[in-house]
């Protein structure tokens, strides 16, 4: 393949250009990798953090109703679904926590902390205290560090609960939790039975979470629980649809600054694709006039173009490798709570990237050489051999 | 029918430009033999070159019909034109235009390899007719560590390495003094004997000219003279 052979001594008779152009397209392909690592690093800790800290699917009462009765029975019937690894039903009741003067707004949870933990791992974010605490039936309250701070209370102090529609409680706190999110600063925790007797409802719930082996059947089995029960089940990913979405959203806008950088290392090849061209009339000429089809000289310059890509597009491999493994080592300085609890840059190296990366970068060098190929191949064999 | 003659040309017309017309060709009617050794001459824009062009099928006539080898190639496509140059027409220009980041035996490879000979043959080709032209010490050179004339004679074995049945130079010693010119002559017209392939050069060099078989004299894109030399 002769095509082949004039294009690598094209391109090694030019250096200098030809270094620069391919460090333009590994700087892009670095780049962009190091881009999507991080992508996919922060997509996944949003999403692995979603399904870690909340339940897979939460049943909640039917249509028109307040609570769920007679849960007992419901309890066991989702537990003995596929695929389901624990059920807690929970009372949820809006609240103002008091402190001498300081008084906060908090969702109060009333939970059986045993199977709470199951659900959800709460044991994980205890900061001081024991979750465990919250068996005892008594008026004991677990709290967010943010919620501590901010009515200045410690382990051991008595808050009192203003609840709708019930009269004030006091709790003593046995447990202060520290997940690193909101909800440090919104949810409160009691025991189950306590907060039912003090709401005088009976034993009822308002919902009940459910935690399955596999995160991503969430949505098929809150169908079914919807279907066959009549409750109102919702999954994980329904809930977090809006977020969902808009990561989508946000991957599709990034490729859009993928294509302005790509474009920009694509035009490097283009320019000394361009400037071969035009250096090489005569020879172009001559290859024709030895017999060299129009295609041949097209495939020439078109080989240029990929030889140089393909090489860039290694090199630019091998960079973004080094750097997102660089950039994971970083521990950042930012306060946990700003960033779900992450001490470091999330970066996740996928396979996938390097392969979307290096081909999109691939396919925009070899546009780019088109347009110097094209002018190669339509030039008049006449003009170009008596141009020199 | 076409056994004599390797080349028929008949009522060739080259317009130019699409303005003012500028006739380069006007009816030229030529029969060149197999083995002939032909010379063009004429002033500056006679259409010595352009004629030579349309034999080496790298243009195409506004009229007329030229059959080489009894085929007509004005009525040829793209792609079947390329085939033709390769495996039928040689050519050799004033300057070498031999491919610089090639050196010598790799640049007369080149026209086998664009037929699809392989390497290994191409090479062993290609090497035969370097030694042929004088250069079987000089072949690892590149372009640039060569002399004109030595040039000349790479472009002159690339032309030849196909085996072509008409070789076509325009103006090949025009860069050189006249000992190189000299020399590049007497190779031309020691291969033009042995291989018995036709050669058509276009030339300035009067001196050149009469020591072909044949000169053509071309005024205004006519024929204006037609003369047997004797030697």
């Amino acid at each position: 393949m002769f095509e082949l052979d004039v294009a690598t001594r094209h391109i090694k008779s030019r250096r200098r250009q030809t270094l620069f152009s391919i460090i333009a397209v590994a700087l892009a392909v670095g780049i962009i990798i190091i881009f999507m690592s991080m992508m996919s690093g922060y997509t996944s800790i949003l999403i692995d953090s979603t399904i870690e800290n909340n339940p897979h699917i939460t049943v909640m009462p039917k249509d028109g109703e307040d609570y769920i009765h007679l849960y007992h029975g419901l309890e066991n019937h989702i537990y003995d679904l596929e695929g389901v690894e624990a059920v807690s039903s929970y009372f949820q009741s809006e609240a103002a926590l008091q402190y001498q003067h300081n008084a906060e707004g908090v969702l109060l949870y009333g939970i059986n902390p045993e199977d709470e933990n199951r659900v959800v791992n709460r044991e994980k974010d205890m900061f001081a205290g024991e979750f465990a605490s919250l068996a005892n039936p008594g008026s004991r309250i677990i709290l967010g560090y943010k919620m501590a701070k901010n009515l200045d209370v410690e382990m051991g102090d008595t808050v009192t609960a203003q609840i709708p529609g019930a009269g004030p409680a006091d709790f003593t706190i046995t447990g202060i939790f520290r997940t690193g999110t909101p909800v440090d600063e919104i949810m409160a925790f009691v025991n189950l039975e306590r907060l039912q007797d003090f709401y005088g409802s009976g034993d009822v719930i308002t919902g009940m979470g459910v935690k399955m082996s596999d995160a991503y059947a969430a949505e098929d089995l809150a169908n079914e629980i919807d279907r066959e029960t009549g409750y109102d089940a919702v999954s994980w990913i329904e809930q977090n649809a809006e977020i969902l979405t808009l990561l989508e959203t946000s991957e599709g806008m990034v490729y859009f600054f993928y294509i302005i950088i790509f474009s920009i290392s694509g035009f490097g090849i283009a320019n000394i694709l361009i400037m071969i061209v035009m250096e090489k009339v005569g020879e172009i000429g001559m290859l024709m006039a030895m017999g060299t089809s129009r295609r041949s000289i097209m495939l020439i310059f078109l080989l240029e173009a990929g030889i140089l890509g393909m090489t860039g597009v290694i090199i630019g491999c091998i960079l973004g490798y080094g750097a997102s493994l660089a950039i994971a080592s970083i521990t950042i300085p930012v306060p946990p709570e700003m960033y779900f609890g992450m001490d470091h840059l999330p970066v996740e190296i996928e396979l996938k990237n390097f392969i979307t990366a290096g081909i999109f970068a691939l396919v925009i060098n070899i546009i780019a050489g088109v347009f110097p190929a094209r002018r190669a191949s339509k030039m008049d064999p006449v003009e170009a051999i008596y141009s020199v | 029918m076409s056994e004599k003659y390797i080349i028929q040309i008949k009522n060739l017309t080259k317009i130019f430009g699409d303005g003012v017309e500028i006739k380069a060709l006007d009816g030229v009617d030529l029969n060149i033999e197999r083995g002939e050794f032909l010379a063009i001459i004429g002033p500056s824009g006679s259409g010595k070159s352009t004629l030579l062009n349309q034999i080496g099928i790298l243009d195409t006539p506004t009229s007329g019909t030229i059959l080489l080898d009894g085929v007509d190639v004005t009525e040829m496509s793209d792609k079947k034109r390329s085939i033709t140059r390769n495996k039928q027409l040689g050519f050799i220009f004033q300057y070498h235009h031999l491919l610089p980041d090639f050196n010598a035996l790799e640049n007369v490879m080149m026209p086998l390899l664009i037929s699809g000979i392989k390497s290994s043959q191409a090479r062993k080709t290609a090497k035969e007719v370097l030694a042929e032209v004088g250069l079987a010490d000089r072949m690892d050179h590149r372009p640039n560590q060569l002399s004109g004339g030595q040039n000349q004679r790479v472009a002159i074995a690339r032309a030849l390495v196909n085996k072509p049945s008409v070789v076509i130079g325009d103006e090949p010693t025009g860069n050189l003094d006249s000992k190189a010119s000299d020399n590049i002559y007497e190779l031309l017209r020691k291969l033009n004997q042995e291989h018995n392939q036709t050669f058509i050069l276009v030339t300035h060099d009067v001196r050149m000219a009469e020591k072909t078989d044949r000169i053509i004299r071309l005024v205004d894109g006519r024929i204006a003279g037609n003369s047997k030399n004797s030697t």
